[in-house]
């Protein structure tokens, strides 16, 4: 623990010292004031404003820390490519946060400041000072006591307790001690006093009217055992998909981002606001696919990314138990409380640890992660009606250091970002290469722009292809459509002449829709001359006229022409990429073969939105396809029910 | 080339072109993006050389289906402005009852009106009854933001990002006090955003201006309604304001 003392102020020395903070300038001060019949964290003008005797705000103060809007960075479009990073504003103070609200601000350190340090968040985090209060008179729908998130010891720089007629201040902080030290007239606290706050702090958990009756460390094992549970559809059949409950909610932070321009074209700037998993279009991709399309799967979603995904990923229920979804949440049926006691009786055997990869990304932890890269459009080449192969060179002269099947964010400025995956092979020139479909307005820019033009990139983000294990094993690659993209990156790279002899005989087999997709026809026929490779192409159907020498049916009609002799099943690493669909009739194959869950590499698709493990968009049951993919272990993935849809 | 856009006016208030009118020293802005080349409202020249149509008011009468389509031959694009023009708006109030009662009720037993073009009119219809809509401005009026975005979209040849969520998400943004809490009855839960939550926000319950989503069904809100003991009648008669004729929380897909 923070250096921790304990000191008495008066109410009036409070109000004296609110005043004081406000007057002089130096900060932002916020508090908690009335709004009709309810409360907000918002600005103060003067200390009768401050209402410390709250139940509970509409919003949290999340709002401080990741903005409802908040502005990323500007950029002038009249210039190649000119963009400037906001900045944060003041310093500000906050007064009155409930100690849950506090405990929340605790776990979105961990979320904003893993991996891939979210500096706006860090940003305002260290800008801020938090001055907590214990709560006097709880929400009726507040559950925080048997949430154990009633009352805490960290977070805050100041807490205050009510004491009879003056309040006890608990120092949790230099920050806090200096702004007492500058700002309050305090005095020592009397042993009296410190017993006082503790008898205080003691009976807040018997205020509450609600209560959980599962405990919080069961919420995964709870949840896993209901997975399939009918309450879900039963309960959503009333949802208004509204996604009020995870905008009221201090630990929902997924957001979305979009590109505003003036209406004169010059500037632009990147915003991020707050998105919700209940919304429909939350995963909706470039091609307009929704893959949680259901409402009760998104229902779902959110009380299992609280009480089971994050709890596997960062050890604590991303739940504080405040209740501000059960009151904005009108069919009432957002409650979380509400809902783990309709499983009070459930053993907590399931196993929770199925949702959950543990693996971090290859990812280097520095440098700004929102503003992109300036870079260069060097080439572009048209390979079919749909796919233009871009020649990109970094404008830093820096190679962009990435592992096949490592995957980009595109930016055109005044448009958006888009995710695509790297197809050249790594190497230590600023040139790699990107294969991109024409399906959105970032891809739609793209193919509107022409070799000299200015592009925006950010990563390369997540896992690519583990190489070290495939060595001194044989390769078998099953690619399906437009999953040559990333799986071109490895096959160039194992094709190079100082790698080749690392692996023994490779097998690709290609199959797509019908001649005119096919990608890299030349590129597919040279690597099937080079020794002990073998390329196997296959269209689904060649419509009649149209002249194609190789073969025709679906892509698991190519895996009998493959010897098994050869192919030693157990020394057969297999790479498996391609359009959804694909997956359970290839991988039905390989099993065939006899090759082994642990063998078989699939790489993933999803609605990669900030590259990083924030946005919520690409999580897939408990993992981010950003972060811990795109190229999954065919084993840890095999059982998420999101994962092949 | 600058793209060139025409404004028409159909049954309506023209308080949506007023709505660009209101841009102030922006339209500078948007003149230096666009050819506008007929607005009746603020200049007195017009072209037919348009690429870009952006038609305000609802549909009334067999002449206006007819120049609505020649519009749509001539250009590229047309965007349907404003709740009329969207969704028939407040015009579709007078769907209720047939053309020849409202007739009757406005113009009495005169036979001036018989054979008379002016007067002939049909039940009332969306631009998008008559003629393929490319885009939407929603709202009555539509809002300066999102006024913006669609043409600034429409001139970089992109789609416009307009919300298929509820008024609520921004509403709650907003932190407005909800109005279900206070008792009041409010739209927001069935309407689609975009809006910023304008009416919430300034204490007024949302009224549906900008369209009704698909979803969630009447049960749904049937439910809802009861808890906050409001009826179902008075959510109908409520949403007849800008949304006449449409299927008020039901399943229409």
């Amino acid at each position: 623990m923070m250096v921790e003392k304990v000191r008495t102020i008066s109410k009036k020395d409070l109000d004296a010292f609110v005043d004081d903070l406000i007057q002089s300038d130096k900060f932002e001060v916020v508090g908690v004031k009335s709004k009709g019949k309810s409360y907000v964290f918002d600005d103060l003008e003067n200390s009768e404003e401050l209402e410390l005797e709250y139940d509970t705000t509409i919003l949290p103060p999340k709002k401080y820390f990741l903005p409802p809007y908040e502005n990323m960075m500007n950029y002038d479009l009249k210039k190649p490519f000119n963009v400037e990073e906001s900045n944060g504003g003041k310093p500000r103070v906050i007064i009155g946060m409930h100690p849950y609200d506090i405990i929340a601000i605790e776990q979105m350190d961990k979320v904003y400041q893993d991996v891939k340090e979210d500096d706006f968040y860090t940003r305002r985090r260290k800008n801020t000072i938090i001055i907590g209060v214990d709560i006097e008179k709880p929400f009726s729908r507040c559950f925080a006591g048997s949430m154990g998130t009633h009352t805490t010891d960290s977070g805050f720089d100041l807490m205050l307790t009510k004491i009879g007629r003056k309040y006890g201040v608990t120092v949790g902080s230099k920050k806090g001690r200096k702004l007492l030290h500058n700002f309050a007239k305090t005095k020592k606290a009397k042993e009296s006093d410190v017993k006082k706050i503790a008898k205080k702090r003691d009976k807040v958990k018997d205020k509450f009217e609600c209560e959980v009756e599962v405990d919080k460390e069961d919420w995964p094992s709870v949840l896993a055992a209901r997975y399939e549970d009918e309450l879900w559809g039963k309960k959503s059949e009333k949802c208004l998909e509204c996604s009020s409950c995870t905008m009221v909610c201090p630990t929902c932070y997924c957001y979305d981002v979009e590109d505003k321009v003036s209406l004169d074209l010059k500037d632009g700037s990147r915003v991020r606001t707050w998105d919700g998993c209940l919304l429909k279009d939350f995963t909706k991709v470039a091609g307009d696919e929704i893959f949680r399309e259901d409402v009760e799967e998104r229902y779902r979603h959110r009380f299992f990314r609280k009480g089971c995904y994050l709890p596997m990923r960062y050890g604590f229920v991303a739940c504080v138990g405040c209740g501000r979804c059960a009151r904005a949440c009108l069919p009432d049926i957002a409650d979380p409380c509400e809902l783990l006691n309709n499983f009070s009786d459930v053993d907590p055997t399931g196993d929770a640890s199925k949702y959950f990869i543990d693996r971090s990304a290859k990812m280097e932890d520095e440098g700004v992660i929102h503003v992109p890269h300036s870079a260069t459009i060097k080439s572009m080449q048209k390979l079919t009606e749909n796919e233009t192969l871009f020649e990109i060179e970094m404008d830093d002269g820096e190679p962009l250091g990435h592992d096949p099947g490592q995957f980009v964010e595109v930016s055109v400025l005044g448009v958006g970002e888009a995710p695509i995956s790297v197809s050249s092979p790594p190497d230590d020139s600023p040139i790699f290469e990107l294969v991109i479909r024409r399906v959105g307005n970032v891809t739609g820019a793209l193919f509107s722009k022409k070799p000299g033009d200015k592009v925006g990139i950010r990563g390369p983000f997540g896992n690519g292809f583990p190489l070290e294990e495939m060595e001194k094993k044989h390769l078998l690659f099953a690619c399906g459509g437009i999953g040559m993209i990333p799986a071109r990156s490895l096959i160039k790279h194992v094709l190079q002449e100082d790698y080749r002899k690392k692996f023994k005989d490779i097998t690709i087999l290609y199959g797509c829709k019908q001649p005119c997709e096919v990608l890299f026809m030349d590129e597919v026929k040279q690597w099937g001359e080079v020794p002990d490779v073998r390329c196997e192409l296959t269209v689904d159907k060649c419509p009649e006229g149209v002249c194609w020498e190789e073969g025709e049916g679906l892509i698991t009609d190519l895996f009998p022409k493959i010897k098994l002799d050869k192919y030693d099943s157990k020394n057969t690493v297999a790479i498996v990429v391609g359009p959804p669909v694909m997956y359970k009739f290839v991988i039905q194959c390989l099993k065939t073969l006899e090759i082994p869950e642990e063998n078989i590499w699939v790489s993933l698709e999803r609605r990669m939105k900030c590259g990083v493990g924030k946005c919520g968009h690409c999580q897939i049951n408990g993992v981010y396809v950003c972060k811990e993919g795109p190229v999954f272990n065919y084993k840890d993935v095999k059982d998420l029910p999101e994962a092949f849809r | 080339m600058k793209p060139r856009v025409a404004f028409f006016d159909f049954s309506s208030c023209e308080g949506c072109q007023l709505q660009i009118a209101n841009l102030e020293e922006e339209l500078v802005d948007l003149i230096e993006i666009v050819d506008v080349v007929s607005f009746r409202e603020v200049m007195k020249e017009h072209s037919d050389e348009y690429d870009i149509a952006i038609v305000e008011g609802s549909i009334m009468r067999p002449m206006d289906e007819k120049r609505l389509k020649k519009i749509r031959s001539r250009c590229k694009v047309l965007v349907a402005f404003g709740a009329c023009a969207a969704i028939g708006g407040v015009n579709k109030i007078r769907n209720q009852w047939s053309p020849e009662k409202v007739k009757k009720m406005v113009y009495g037993d005169s036979s001036e009106i018989e054979d008379n073009d002016y007067f002939d009119v049909f039940q009332t219809k969306a631009v998008d009854e008559v003629v393929n809509v490319d885009f939407y401005i929603r709202g009555c009026p539509p809002v300066k933001s999102e006024i913006k975005k669609v043409i600034t979209a429409l001139s970089m040849g992109k789609k416009p990002d307009i919300p298929n969520y509820p008024v609520c998400v921004e509403c709650k943004k907003k932190e407005n006090e909800c109005l279900f809490e206070k008792d009041e009855f409010c739209l927001g839960p069935i309407t689609r955003a975009g809006c910023d939550a304008i009416c919430p926000t300034h204490g007024s319950a949302c009224e549906g201006c900008r369209g009704l989503l698909k979803k969630p069904d009447i049960e749904c809100i049937s439910d809802v309604l009861k808890r906050y003991d409001l009826t179902y009648e008075e959510l109908k008669r409520r949403a007849t304001i800008y949304n006449y004729g449409e299927k008020v929380g039901e399943k229409n897909e």
